[in-house]
């Protein structure tokens, strides 16, 4: 028993990650789940990578990393609905045109600042093993502020989920809920790129959400899997790098890749397409 | 037509916006191509303005990680003689590098002309893996002066040969000052309890050093040669371990180092952390402040 507890009674880094890594598993479990019912897995893919440039010139210029992350991800989304507005261009050529311009604009940046080098690397991957206990608050504010609005917005949510004409019909504004989701995942990216890795947070929304959908029927209890396989890939995925020596952000990933396909393996059922109208 | 106005606007503010920023050579004279600032100090120093000395990787940019834009490679490949550390220091340069010895330009690799420490057994952190190979060379070489009063020597001469100037004057009164400097370290470390001198940095950068002047090093937040790998708990664990045991006094964490994780280590030891120079110049340029502040930081600290 000392084996799977002590490295985290004993090291309060250890233990610092894991409650750091909970918190995102949960905001992530929540969000992932929306991402993968409605699929919105490119732009999450995007926000994750677009927010590097707003990162880099925020270090840059000695603003803290999250606002410039958050500026990013407003040109971002403000970006991709622009184009998609003004032009018969779809979502996707927009989204995947501003991915690789703010990913390209992010790299410019740091390769060409004398003050931080290394950073870049660690944007991506995080510095889960060095979690302060600031960071930490942080992360329980986001956790929470994602819980608290998705519990208000529950109902218009669930319909942009299954058939986002009848949130219409109903009298939401489907757009503005839109919107908030897209928030929502924009300040989940934002908050964990200190943790995990604006790159790796991306599989966190992913893999643990994916197996939740394939476990569960119904939207609540997708999430409570979701962040429940997230949570154990993290204890997991620590446990590996304590053990075997190995880099803590990848090990969680992928811990929670390997936790998806053996969910995959196990429930597979032919019947398993979202967004179509006969699941609800 | 308002359009075409703002597009103009734009392609002239981009245009502004790349105009060369690094130092341009004068004319007329030869040009050497240092590859690192804080060797370009020394170069600077032996060849005053008999030639022109271009630093390419910017001063407090951690090494192991630039890569050259275009401008540098033309630069590079125009030199008349390229001074570079070697022993893989300047990882993303290394392509470059190959490329122009490959054209035919002259270079010169430091080094080449010094006794190259090798990574000992029980250094740093146990079972660390291929990052920590026991046996791996060392290239941190300017972090002991009389490696460098070495390297100086040997560039001296390969100068004459290559560029045609006589250098000997300027390189006699570097080596004696290099031999002063060493001095002055070596009684400014003999102040230090030997109990205390243990080193605990960034990555493993010191090792020249600590061989120089009796310093154990103990472990490196980084277990690596490079500042590049990536952190697992297990090293972590392990420096904690090493730092207790060894009641180690501070912790340095130098460029490319992990603030956050430095900060996770020194609350989990209840050990300071501090930032010490190993691969950047002081704003006056010169190498010897450059050690002088190193060896005070690290003694001070160890106290």
């Amino acid at each position: 028993m000392d084996t799977f507890i002590t490295p985290f009674s004993s090291n309060s880094f250890m233990l610092n990650a894991l409650l750091a890594g909970v918190l995102v598993s949960i905001a992530c479990g929540i969000i992932g789940t929306y991402i993968v019912l409605r699929g919105l897995a490119f732009i999450g893919d995007a926000l994750a990578h677009g927010v590097l440039p707003g990162i880099a010139m925020a270090l840059l210029l000695g603003f803290p990393g999250m606002l410039g992350a958050a500026v990013g991800a407003l040109v971002m989304i403000g970006g991709i609905s622009l184009i998609t507005r003004r032009t018969r261009l779809s979502s996707d050529t927009a989204i995947g045109l501003l991915f690789v311009g703010m990913l390209a604009l992010g790299v410019v940046i740091v390769s060409r600042s004398s003050s931080f080098s290394g950073d870049l690397v660690r944007v991506l991957f995080g510095e889960i093993l060095g979690i302060n206990p600031g960071a930490l608050m942080i992360q329980l504010a986001a956790t929470v502020i994602i819980l608290v609005t998705v519990i208000i917005c529950a109902r218009p949510f669930l319909m942009l989920c299954f058939s986002p004409e009848q949130a219409q019909v109903a009298g939401f504004n489907a757009t503005l809920y839109h919107n908030i989701m897209l928030a929502l995942i924009a300040l989940t990216v934002i908050t964990s790129f200190q943790t995990v890795g604006t790159l790796l947070v991306f599989g966190m929304l992913l893999a643990p959400a994916g197996a939740g959908a394939l476990v569960a029927r119904r939207v609540q209890t997708m999430m409570i899997w979701a962040a429940g396989f997230g949570s154990l890939s993290v204890y997991v995925g620590l446990l590996i790098s304590y053990y075997f020596d190995l880099a803590a952000g990848a090990s969680i990933v992928l811990v929670a890749t390997l936790i998806f396909f053996m969910v995959f393996f196990l429930r597979s059922r032919p019947k398993s397409t979202f967004g179509s109208p006969q699941i609800g | 037509m308002r359009k075409a106005i703002y597009i103009t606007l734009i392609i002239a503010l981009l245009i502004a916006a790349c105009q060369p920023t690094s130092p341009s050579a004068q004319p007329g004279k030869k040009t050497i191509v240092v590859t690192y600032s804080i060797i370009g100090a020394l170069v600077k120093d032996m060849v005053g303005d008999q030639a022109n000395v271009v630093v390419l990787i910017p001063n407090g940019q951690d090494p192991h990680e630039w890569e050259p834009s275009a401008k540098d490679i033309e630069t590079l490949m125009k030199a008349d003689l390229v001074v570079q550390n070697g022993l893989g220091l300047e990882g993303g340069l290394q392509k470059t590098l190959t490329q122009a010895a490959a054209a035919g330009v002259r270079t010169f690799v430091a080094s080449d002309y010094i006794t190259v420490r090798k990574v000992g057994q029980g250094e740093g952190i146990p079972n660390a893996g291929s990052d920590q190979n026991v046996g791996a060379s060392d290239p941190h070489l300017w972090t002991d002066p009389l490696s460098m009063k070495q390297v100086v020597a040997a560039l001296a001469d390969q100068i004459k040969v290559d560029l045609g100037f006589d250098v000997s004057m300027r390189t006699q009164d570097l080596e004696s000052q290099l031999d002063s400097l060493n001095s002055e370290i070596t009684t400014q470390v003999a102040t230090l309890p030997e109990a205390n001198r243990k080193l605990v940095t960034g990555h493993e950068s010191l090792g020249y050093f600590a061989d120089r002047y009796g310093f154990t090093l103990v472990g490196a937040i980084i277990p690596s040669l490079t500042s590049q790998a990536e952190v697992t708990a297990a090293d972590m664990a392990a420096l904690k371990t090493l730092i207790q045991e060894n009641q180690v006094k501070a912790i340095f964490f130098e460029v490319g180092t992990p603030k956050s994780i430095s900060d996770a280590i020194g609350r989990e030891t209840g050990v300071k952390v501090v930032e010490l120079a190993t691969h950047i110049l002081p704003s006056d340029g010169s190498y010897f402040t450059f050690m002088r502040d190193l060896a005070q930081t690290i003694v001070e600290n160890l106290r």
